[in-house]
């Protein structure tokens, strides 16, 4: 099974990333993607909030903060046995992932949901809830815990 | 650990995905859009004011300085596609904190000041939906700031689709009002001599010259384009031709625009008329309701004005994140809010800054101080902007021979000194013209000096903890 880890560089996304390998048997998975996506329109086109040591940006690259933020998912799965590929895509985040989980057929999609307040209830759009709605697989979204997000 | 599958095609990844989204044509209309909706639809009563019927001319030379200029961050953008910009290169060039530091606020104040004008504009053509009333100017421009706000908070600017499709709806409405001219001009009822008239009074290449600085408002925009370069598709191609194409069009369109408003409509009306290019559709020439048209006209309008902010507002908060990032301004400009991924704080702040000069704008109005609020606003993101734009062109020969690419465009070196002098003596007229813009310029620039010093005085050194990566002091909200 190809599974698809997305991060948008949020601590959700690396908490999802820890989350899915807390419980999932690396045996049945054959490759793992982790994918980020830049959105070249929007006013921060990716930023690294897990990368530690990230809030230097002498380059002023959106490209190299999102290659930092997917080698530190990457790493989470270090010598857990399935193929770990680093993929970089551009768009609009939640139609890349869809795209993503098409093309590598995959058979699994890890997505954070990092709200809990009011905006992810009151306003619509959120890229975990349309990554539901329309992926091709089962969809893993990992909420973040009541208090502490949940650490292995 | 993983591998990193090597390529044959840099832009495509290993399984045929783009990696990069942003093709040749789409950046074409993305500078179109930026560029087209700055100004046209706000100012060309203003430009037919300083200059008479001939204004034409004044976008017709706004236009040729203006393309030299994006030729300049053609050849930059190709050497160094990176998202920052202007700041980016002056650093590469001279190596100048101050200086860049310096660039990078003029830079956000161009933009605070173009969003201010171009709101401002907005309300104008609002109250033309409800015949001139409706509600006070500045609740609109004021409301029309904080949807934007919101909207850009949501994330919805960031669809490729729509931006296209907003700037098919500025083009139509620029070819409705050529369609109007040409259907005049063939009923025989044009005087051509308008075209001609430079009707102030003194020297007309004075009077040129002053339409020239205003018009330059509707060209602004183009620098914008450099937030996309790194997601280009080929940039080395597309870069030049997209952006100097789309300007090269955005002008033609700016001519033929103004010859048709200057041939239908009487200039002393036009330039009267806060809503200018909607006069041309009130004519009456066509032969549908006019009513219906003036309707349909001031939507598209609306949306050409707002496609215009909304890049304008997105460049902002992108602009403080960069620079809170080097600490130059106070960590909480890099904070992302942890789901919408959108520098929230920035955007606020923007969203204040801007609806700060409205209000300034307005009560000096009300003090009974002689302000156009939309002109004013326009010259003083003219002022910053010429400066850059001649610091650009000379920081793009100084940097000739250094990191040079075979594959990167490379603007022409006359063109270039010729685009400077014409930056130079536009910039020395708007201030020579209107010193007064300069007490508006130091008050931006004054908003960026008091973030530096904030982020020098309560800024930590931002050593960097663990899991307290872009957190300051007071960014702890």
């Amino acid at each position: 099974m190809h599974v698809i880890v997305a991060t948008d560089g949020s601590k959700q996304s690396l908490a999802a990333a820890k989350h899915l390998k807390s419980f999932a048997d690396p045996a049945k998975i054959t490759e793992l993607s982790v994918v980020a996506v830049i959105r070249p329109l929007a006013s921060v086109a990716f930023a690294d909030d897990v990368t530690e040591g990230a809030d230097k940006w002498p380059t002023g690259s959106f490209r190299e903060a999102a290659e930092s933020a997917v080698d530190t998912i990457a790493t989470v799965f270090d010598g857990w046995g399935p193929k770990v590929s680093r993929r970089i895509r551009s768009g609009s985040a939640a139609n890349e992932i869809i795209k993503a989980a098409k093309q590598y057929d995959a058979g699994l999609v890890v997505v954070a949901s990092g709200g809990r307040g009011l905006s992810d209830s009151v306003l619509v759009g959120s890229t975990a809830a349309r990554v539901q709605h329309y992926a091709p697989c089962p969809v893993l979204v990992v909420r973040p815990a009541p208090r502490k997000p949940r650490k292995r | 650990m993983a591998d990193r599958t090597a390529t044959v095609h840099p832009d495509i990844d290993d399984d045929g995905g783009l990696k990069r989204s942003i093709t040749g044509v789409q950046l074409f209309f993305y500078t179109l859009g930026d560029v087209l909706g700055s100004g046209i639809y706000v100012l060309i009563g203003l430009v037919a004011a300083a200059v008479g019927g001939a204004f034409w001319i004044a976008f017709a030379a706004g236009v040729t300085v203006a393309a030299i200029t994006g030729a300049a961050y053609a050849e930059l953008v190709t050497k160094y596609p990176q998202a920052a910009g202007s700041s980016l290169y002056v650093q590469k060039a001279f190596g100048n904190k101050a200086l860049t530091f310096l660039v990078t606020v003029s830079f956000l104040s161009a933009s605070f000041a173009a969003s201010g004008s171009l709101a401002a504009g907005f309300a104008s053509y609002f109250s033309e939906l409800f015949n001139g009333g409706g509600p006070p100017a500045l609740l609109v421009s004021l409301v029309f700031v904080a949807v934007l706000v919101l909207i850009n908070y949501i994330g919805i600017t960031e669809s490729v689709v729509m931006n296209m499709l907003m700037t098919f709806i500025e083009l139509s409405g620029l070819i409705i009002v050529m369609g109007i001219a040409i259907y005049y001009v063939a009923q025989g009822n044009a005087d051509f001599g308008t075209l001609t008239d430079i009707s102030v009074s003194g020297n007309p290449a004075l009077a040129v010259l002053a339409g020239v600085a205003l018009s330059f408002f509707a060209m602004t925009g183009f620098e914008n384009t450099a937030n996309v370069a790194e997601e280009t598709i080929d940039p080395y191609r597309a870069f030049p031709r997209s952006l100097i194409g789309g300007m090269i069009v955005a002008g033609i369109v700016y001519v033929l625009v103004s010859m048709a408003a200057a041939l239908t409509v009487p200039v002393d009306q036009l330039a009267e008329s806060d809503v200018a290019l909607l006069e041309v559709v009130k004519q009456g020439i066509l032969p549908f309701s006019t009513d219906l048209m003036e309707t349909i006209f001031t939507i598209i309008a609306l949306v050409a004005i707002t496609n215009t902010t909304l890049v304008t507002l997105v460049t902002q908060p992108r602009i403080l994140y960069g620079m809170a990032r080097e600490d130059v301004v106070p960590g909480v400009f890099a904070k992302v809010h942890a789901t919408r991924r959108s520098p929230w704080v920035g955007l606020l702040f923007s969203g204040l800054v801007v609806g700060g000069l409205l209000v300034t704008g307005t009560l000096v109005t009300e003090a009974g101080g002689n302000l156009d609020l939309v002109n004013r606003l326009a010259l003083v993101t003219v002022v910053f902007l010429l400066a850059i734009y001649a610091l650009v062109i000379v920081t793009c020969l100084k940097l000739r021979g250094r990191d040079e690419d075979e594959r990167a465009f490379r603007a022409s070196t006359p063109l270039l000194v010729v685009g400077l002098i014409g930056n130079l003596a536009i910039l020395y007229y708007a201030i020579y013209d209107d010193p007064s813009s300069l007490w508006w310029c130091a008050g931006l620039l004054a908003v960026g000096v008091v973030l530096y010093l904030a982020e020098q005085l309560l800024g930590s050194k931002s050593e960097p903890r663990p899991g307290t990566a872009s957190r300051t002091p007071e960014g702890d909200h």
